[in-house]
């Protein structure tokens, strides 16, 4: 159990992505958009969301593997947890960053009704 | 026995068995911060077993502590986290900027958390023996288990 809670404080939580929901929100955009292409655009970008999430949940998957392997050993030093650990947060800065670009490419493809209607139940009073 | 009492015979023993039914379902519900609690109460009674020398057990048992109160923590900073990225993306006018310094404090938050997980751990480490670490981990109860899948998901 030592390495379960020591595994997950080093992730810093079991997903450190903020915005992969985004890319659920295919259906959503089916309803909130006509069919054409803005709505096809909209959509592409959703998928390449979903694809990269995907990719990043494998990334998590590994990153987990490693941690526990090296945590298991009580003689490891911190310059070896560091290591799994450095190769880990540049993993999460990454997603993060490309996220990012496709929440903006999906916003810019989006118009604010469309939007509004698509996240309003996020939206603060 | 008339047809009305024998119906009326039959719904009292539906009404009864739902009553039950719905009884011991509810008996065994526990949440995940319940089941976590009690892993953490048999991992301490697993370092009070497994070591010896009053003082390394006392120490060992203040850091997982410390580990406990750092999971509740990491779970809200979580919560927090989501629920502030879902603020910032539902607003179409959000510049990019917000979301850049919104990520950078998460990125902090992260940093600090290691930070404080390493000190903790090399405590740890100095604390307990090698195969005390090992009969520790390896420990198992029924909570235990439960809670590692509970805690892998925050």
């Amino acid at each position: 159990m030592l390495i379960a809670i020591f595994t997950i404080l080093f992730l810093g939580g079991s997903s450190t992505g903020l915005l992969e929901y985004i890319g659920e929100t295919e259906d959503t955009i089916k309803i909130v958009m006509e069919k054409d292409d803005r709505r096809q655009g909209a959509l592409g970008t959703v998928k390449a969301m979903q694809i990269r999430t995907k990719a990043r949940n494998k990334q998590v998957k590994n990153a987990r593997k490693e941690f526990s392997k090296t945590l298991a050993n009580h003689e490891v030093t911190m310059a070896d947890i560091d290591a799994v650990w450095d190769i880990y947060f540049v993993e999460v800065e990454d997603y993060n960053s490309d996220m990012l670009e496709l929440r903006f490419e999906l916003r810019n493809r989006v118009t604010r009704e469309e939007w509004q209607k698509m996240f309003s139940a996020d939206q603060s009073e | 026995m008339s047809e009305r009492f024998r119906i009326g015979r039959i719904l009292f023993a539906c009404v009864c068995f739902a009553f039950l039914a719905s009884a011991c379902a509810g008996k065994d519900d526990v949440t995940p911060v319940e089941v976590e609690k009690q892993a953490f109460e048999d991992l301490r009674e697993q370092i009070r077993d497994t070591i010896e020398n009053p003082a390394r057990e006392a120490e060992a048992i203040k850091l997982v502590t410390a580990l406990e109160s750092d999971l509740e923590a990491l779970r809200e900073s979580v919560a927090e986290r989501k629920s502030r990225a879902r603020e910032l993306n539902a607003n179409y006018d959000t510049p990019r900027e917000d979301f850049d310094a919104f990520l950078e404090i998460q990125i902090e938050e992260i940093k600090a958390n290691r930070e404080r997980v390493s000190r903790t751990r090399q405590a740890l480490v100095a604390t307990v023996t090698s195969e005390e670490y090992d009969a520790i981990e390896k420990a198992r109860t029924k909570a235990m288990s439960a809670a590692i899948a509970s805690i892998q998901s925050i």
